[in-house]
């Protein structure tokens, strides 16, 4: 414990005012007795402080103070007016006047007062609408920024939705709105329909846009005209059809909002239209848009034609065969100089700014699964005999052509196999229809509908009387195509049509058939990706069962050996694109790998042989 | 309400404030339909008090600048007069007292704001008028069924927020 000494404040008190009194004196010094630590300074302590007065004499004058008053601090608005906002800017005054000099004014149709129906529920989740990459100016970026979130507009009074979107269709009608070039490759069955529908009609409305034109493939033109009328009723949509004259007036005529026209026709009228009449339009949207892969033909050039402020392209699947086939896509996006073969490099670049894919198994965990099954079969005793002596006489034929052969030969013989395996046309014995008859009895008990592919309306035609019990339907390109929509319709409605034959050619795109819950593949196509559209038919959005999809495979056959490369050919791009994407597997077979399905050889005078291969720069085989 | 006994439609007007660092402060007015559908925008060039009007503001510092000087200039500077000001900053409730448009405060509704007196209820969210114009809640309430019941009041601010930082990011930034 630290010492403690008590101080006496004795000092001299003679300076101190008379009278003072010393007894009260003396209590102050006792009051003032404190108790100081030893450090040294205590004498100091121990001091009376002294305290002097001084008088000071008053200023007779005020300093300067600077004057300040509350004023505004001069600033500059930076402001955009947005297209919706003018009709409710305030009238200009309108110094117009007569000659009288009394002023005039102008007299317009009263506004309609918005129609308030009760809002639904907010959306928990929020998809806001990002400037694009390419939007460089405050006001363009700040346009984009301040759209109000996707759900609550699409919720909203203004724009009814039928259903509600799935989040990743919210993102991909945003990611459209906000492009000037787009190509949207999401998987089949995704929506890639409703998105752009959706996107189109809040580019409309946002006055964004004013003339749009969608060009499709043929047959799918009832089908967009239906999904117009389901997802945007109150947008008018003109189609392209009628005689030259007619067609032309559609083409040009202004005020038009939604023009919908199939690609022949594009191709043949915008080539007649003269430049200075060429219609202009504030947005282009290819559907199937892989119909622009050759950049060199009519179809691709017509619409790079087409003049237009953006340009939307939409696939399923951007590549088919050669990543040169993107290339062209990009083309008529503009976002590559005309002519340019970017490379692979490049084009990944590209694809990550200006594509949009997403696949089934990325977004529709919750969907139910496809479920393939390959039915191995062996031929009938009639079918195995017939295919025999084809394959032999064919072979032998192939050979004697030696060296002039080409791969519409090999291709030929292919094709003549193939239809044996169908059915054996002398006595109609098919393994297959033998096995279609057995799963359809099932289906049928159970009112279930399946959905049958073929290479050839010939088939299809075949295989009609023979599902007589099953009211079949057919679907192809031999049926008219205003005779189409009632088909589809009569296969949806009626509750005994339990099968629709269609070719691929003119069913595997574009069409919502998630009501079927089967699918055969009753022959192979060439490219998977095809066979993918056709079995997306049915496994879409929308889908509330698992989709069996049987593929018709005859054993010892051509079937077999195409069914290997093509497998061989999925493994290999799945190894290479990853689980995540099955749908770029879509290298059909080359000329080389038709060639591989025989083993050619052709005969020397001297009794050798050498191998028949391709030719370079043979075809593919697809195109055929 | 118009002459001819309709109801006008809503024209809202969500404004909020940033600080952008080392330059002051910018403001931002976005004018929306009854739907959140955007009609005009507009914001400012950052303003700055100097070290006077720090001390001799005081307290009333922020409302001044943010709700006098800058609110007061972007309704000036707006072609599109707004029915209802809406923000999520109690000092530009100050606004109310240069303009005879209600100005309102927006808080989530489990907030402290809403155990107070002159609030009114949209949708989820509060909002809160100047202590001096009670009024405001009043007459607002009679219009509030132009809102949609949907309607997330709070939801433009953010937009107004990203707006300012992109022209931050854009402009002022250089």
């Amino acid at each position: 414990m630290e010492d403690v000494y008590v101080t006496d404040w004795s000092a001299d008190s003679s300076h101190l005012p008379a009278p003072v009194d010393q007894a009260l004196l003396d209590e102050a010094k006792r009051s003032l007795r404190i108790d100081v630590a030893q450090t040294g300074f205590n004498p100091a302590l121990g001091r009376i402080p002294t305290v002097e007065t001084q008088s000071v004499s008053l200023n007779t004058t005020l300093d300067f103070v600077p004057a300040w008053t509350a004023r505004r601090i001069p600033m500059k608005c930076i402001g955009l007016t947005l297209p919706e906002g003018m009709d409710f800017l305030p009238p200009k005054v309108d110094t117009t006047k007569s000659s009288d000099g009394v002023q005039l004014k102008k007299i317009g149709p009263a506004k309609a007062e918005p129609d308030l129906v009760d809002g639904v529920e907010a959306p928990k989740k929020v998809t806001r609408i990002k400037p694009p990459a390419d939007a460089l100016s405050l006001q363009d970026r700040l346009f984009y920024l301040l759209q109000p979130p996707l759900e609550s507009w699409l919720a909203g009074q203004e724009l009814i939705m039928p259903f509600e979107p799935f989040a990743y269709q919210y993102e991909g009608i945003a990611w459209l709105f906000a492009s000037q070039a787009a190509l949207l490759a999401d998987e089949m069955g995704l929506g890639k329909t409703m998105q752009t529908i959706t996107a189109i009609r809040l580019l409309l409305r946002s006055g964004q846009a004013r003339r749009i034109v969608l060009i499709c493939p043929k047959p799918l033109i009832p089908n967009w005209q239906r999904e117009f009328k389901t997802w945007a009723e109150e947008l008018p949509v003109v189609t392209v059809e009628g005689n030259g004259a007619r067609r032309r007036m559609l083409w040009t005529m202004p005020g038009i909002p939604v023009l919908l026209a199939n690609y022949e026709l594009m191709t043949r009228d915008i080539a007649d239209i003269p430049e200075d009449e060429q219609p202009k339009f504030d947005l282009l949207v290819l559907d199937e848009a892989q119909r622009v892969k050759n950049r060199d033909s009519r179809t691709a050039e017509a619409a790079r034609a087409i003049k237009r402020r953006r340009s939307w392209a939409l696939t399923g699947t951007p590549i088919e065969n050669r990543p040169e086939e993107l290339g062209a896509i990009f083309e008529f996006m503009e976002v590559v100089p005309k002519g340019a073969s970017p490379d692979l490099r490049q084009l990944s670049k590209l694809a990550k700014k200006y594509i949009l894919r997403r696949t089934k198994d990325l977004v529709m965990k919750d969907m139910p699964p496809r479920i393939d099954r390959d039915a191995d079969l062996e031929l009938t005793d009639a079918q195995e005999y017939a295919y025999r002596v084809a394959e032999k006489e064919g072979i032998v034929q192939l050979n004697d052509l030696g060296d002039s052969i080409t791969v519409q030969h090999v291709f030929e013989l292919v094709m003549r196999l193939k239809q044996i395996t169908n059915y054996d046309p002398l006595t109609g014995q098919s393994a297959k229809l033998e096995r279609l008859m057995a799963d359809m009895e099932e289906i049928g008990a159970s009112g279930g509908k399946a959905i049958l592919f073929s290479q050839w309306t010939k088939t299809i035609d075949w295989l009609a009387p023979h599902l007589k019990e099953f009211n079949p339907l057919i679907y192809h390109g031999g049926v008219p195509t205003k005779h189409r929509e009632p088909i589809l319709a009569k296969f949806k409605a009626d509750p005994d049509a339990h099968i629709l034959l269609m070719s691929y050619g003119t069913g595997a795109v574009g069409l919502n058939l998630q009501f079927a819950g089967y699918v055969f593949l009753y022959d192979r196509w060439w490219n998977p990706a095809i066979e993918d559209q056709a079995i997306n038919r049915a496994h879409r959005i929308g889908v509330k069962n698992p989709v069996i999809v049987t593929r018709f495979i005859c054993k010892n056959t051509i079937e077999e050996r195409i069914d290997r490369v093509l497998r061989e050919k999925r493994e290999l791009f799945q190894a290479i694109l990853g689980d995540g994407d099955n749908e770029n597997v879509t290298l059909s077979m080359n000329a080389s790998e038709i060639f591989g399905l025989f083993d050619l050889k052709a005969r020397h005078k001297d009794g050798g042989s050498k191998s028949i291969g391709p030719k370079p720069l043979e075809k593919k085989a697809d195109a055929a | 309400m118009s002459a001819a006994g309709k109801t006008d439609p809503l024209r809202l007007g969500f404004m909020e404030t940033m600080e952008v660092e080392g330059r002051g402060h910018i403001g931002g007015l976005l004018i929306t339909n009854q739907n959140g559908r955007p009609l005009e925008f507009q914001c400012t060039t950052p303003v700055k008090p100097n070290r006077t009007q720090e001390i001799l503001f005081g307290d009333s510092l922020r409302p001044w600048l943010l709700g006098e000087l800058i609110g007061c200039t972007l309704l000036d500077r707006v072609s599109i007069k707004p029915t209802l000001i809406i923000t999520s900053d109690l000092n530009l409730l100050e606004l109310r007292n240069h303009t005879n448009i209600p100005v309102a405060c927006a808080a989530e509704a489990k907030s402290k704001i809403a155990e107070q007196g002159g609030t009114l209820r949209i949708g989820g969210s509060i909002l809160r008028f100047h202590d001096a114009h009670g009024i405001d809640a009043e007459l607002l309430s009679k219009q509030k069924h132009l809102l949609p019941d949907s309607a997330d009041i709070s939801e433009p601010l953010e937009r107004v927020r990203e707006a300012l930082a992109e022209t931050v990011k854009t402009v002022f930034a250089r």
